[in-house]
């Protein structure tokens, strides 16, 4: 329990250090913190555990990027928690592999599920907007595909620091790994 | 057992979610979940910003006596330039507002300008807003217009008790109705999805084929729609094409919208 609100405390923060962050130079991606922690929540705790990190992490979404166009709100608050529970499910999905120690998978979905995330939005405003323009240049290619490169690097840090604050807490997010051969 | 309470998750989850969807599917619903999340995070963007600010500061570095001096007289010269501008503009104004008494016309009411300052830039990918530190308790509504001396920002949308969030004009859903200098024609400035090297794109649409701008052609607000007042500068002509329907005409911004800090939003006078 305290683990858990460690993550959801974890991206809280993360949604306002996220705003500190600019663009990344050339391919002006984003660099999405708070999906990166949403996803080990995803692999770290338990379905239950995994569907309120993914509720929470929707509703702040949402909170905070939800746009009003000319009939007022734009996407529906709410596509985001739907989205967001599709994707850790796929994560927790590979759940029994995290759990015996490993995680080097786990880290490039971690990139494509942010990269789906950031697809998700540009076809939902795209469809949104009149009239329909599906425009898939090189720039909004970089876009997607670099919000999940960013986030795929990071995540081996992020994994780790949040393995490091589980064992703080008491938490073992991987209990079936080999323990080192003495 | 275990499979039990995971259905009962599931389950749970499942309802949370509708119920989400049944609350939030009203507009203000969305509105004020919004306005409670940025009252939440509003406190940390702005002592974020404030350290941002001074870590830049430092990385500047300090300024010698010299070069605070020479600033100095500088501004001092900019100060008597501009206080000699706005004397001239006053008695404009006074002259303006006669004359359009005399024509019959309503007073053209003075904007009311809070200044505010900008606490943190979108984190998002495809959308163009900035926060800034001044909310309903300082009289900031929704759909106020947001300027600077230079020219037009945007306008509010979000806003919370200390704190507001403003559409940029680059941001493909801030429409605004314009006319250009010199010219009869009238149509609607609005962002580009696409940044060109990072920076924001607006470009001005439903121009008359036969429209021919030239480069360098100022383009104001015109007031229509009642958000925006009119003769706030939007930009300049960059580039005008013929499209299938329509003409359109590629802006420069007036106000370099990567690099503002402090901006004005339009409390009063502005409908």
């Amino acid at each position: 329990m305290i683990f858990f609100a460690v993550i959801l405390g974890s991206m809280f923060v993360s949604m306002i250090v996220q705003h500190f962050i600019g663009p990344l130079p050339v391919i002006h991606a984003r660099l999405l913190l708070m999906p990166v922690i949403m996803f080990y929540g995803a692999l770290a705790l338990p379905l239950p555990g995994m569907l309120a990190v993914t509720f929470c992490g929707g509703l702040m979404w949402d909170a905070l990027n939800t746009q009003y166009g000319d009939g007022g709100v734009e996407i529906s608050a709410g596509w985001s928690i739907v989205l967001f529970a599709a994707l850790g499910a796929i994560m927790s999905g590979f759940r029994p592999l995290f759990l015996r120690g490993r995680w080097e998978i786990h880290c490039l979905l971690t990139g494509v599920c942010t990269s789906v995330i950031v697809l998700a939005e540009y076809l939902m405003i795209t469809i949104r907007r009149q009239p329909v323009h599906f425009m898939f240049d090189d720039q909004v290619w970089w876009r997607i595909g670099g919000a999940g490169l960013a986030a795929a690097f990071i995540s081996p840090l992020v994994f780790f620091i949040f393995n490091y604050l589980a064992a703080l807490t008491g938490y073992d997010p991987q209990p079936e790994r080999a323990e080192p051969k003495h | 057992m275990k499979q039990k309470m995971h259905i009962a998750a599931v389950a749970a989850f499942v309802i949370l979610v509708i119920v989400t969807f049944i609350v939030l599917g009203r507009g203000h619903t969305t509105q004020r979940l919004q306005s409670g999340f940025l009252g939440m995070i509003s406190p940390f963007l702005r002592h974020g910003s404030s350290l941002d600010r001074k870590y830049n500061e430092v990385r500047e570095g300090l300024k010698t006596l010299k070069q605070l001096e020479e600033e100095n007289k500088r501004l001092v010269v900019v100060n008597k330039d501009l206080s000699a501008t706005n004397q001239t503009l006053r008695d404009m104004e006074a002259e303006n507002n006669k004359l359009r008494n005399a024509l019959g016309y309503r007073e053209r009411s003075v904007f009311k300008l809070m200044p505010a300052r900008i606490i943190a830039r979108d984190a998002s990918t495809w959308y163009q807003t900035i926060k800034i530190d001044r909310g309903t308790s300082e009289g900031v509504n929704p759909d106020m217009p947001v300027l600077t001396e230079e020219g037009l920002v945007g306008k509010t949308t979000v806003v919370s008790e200390h704190a507001a969030t403003v559409i940029l004009i680059a941001d493909e859903n801030c429409k605004v109705a314009a006319n250009i200098e010199g010219s009869n024609e009238k149509g609607i400035v609005r962002g580009e999805r696409m940044a060109e090297h990072g920076i924001p794109q607006i470009g001005m649409i439903f121009l008359t084929k036969r429209a021919n701008l030239q480069m360098g052609q100022k383009i104001y607000t015109s007031g229509v729609g009642g958000v925006f007042p009119s003769g706030v500068l939007i930009g300049a002509v960059k580039e005008f094409k013929v499209r299938e329907l329509d003409g359109y005409a590629s802006i420069v911004p007036a106000v370099d919208l990567t690099t503002i800090d402090d901006v004005f939003v339009v409390i009063s006078g502005s409908k």
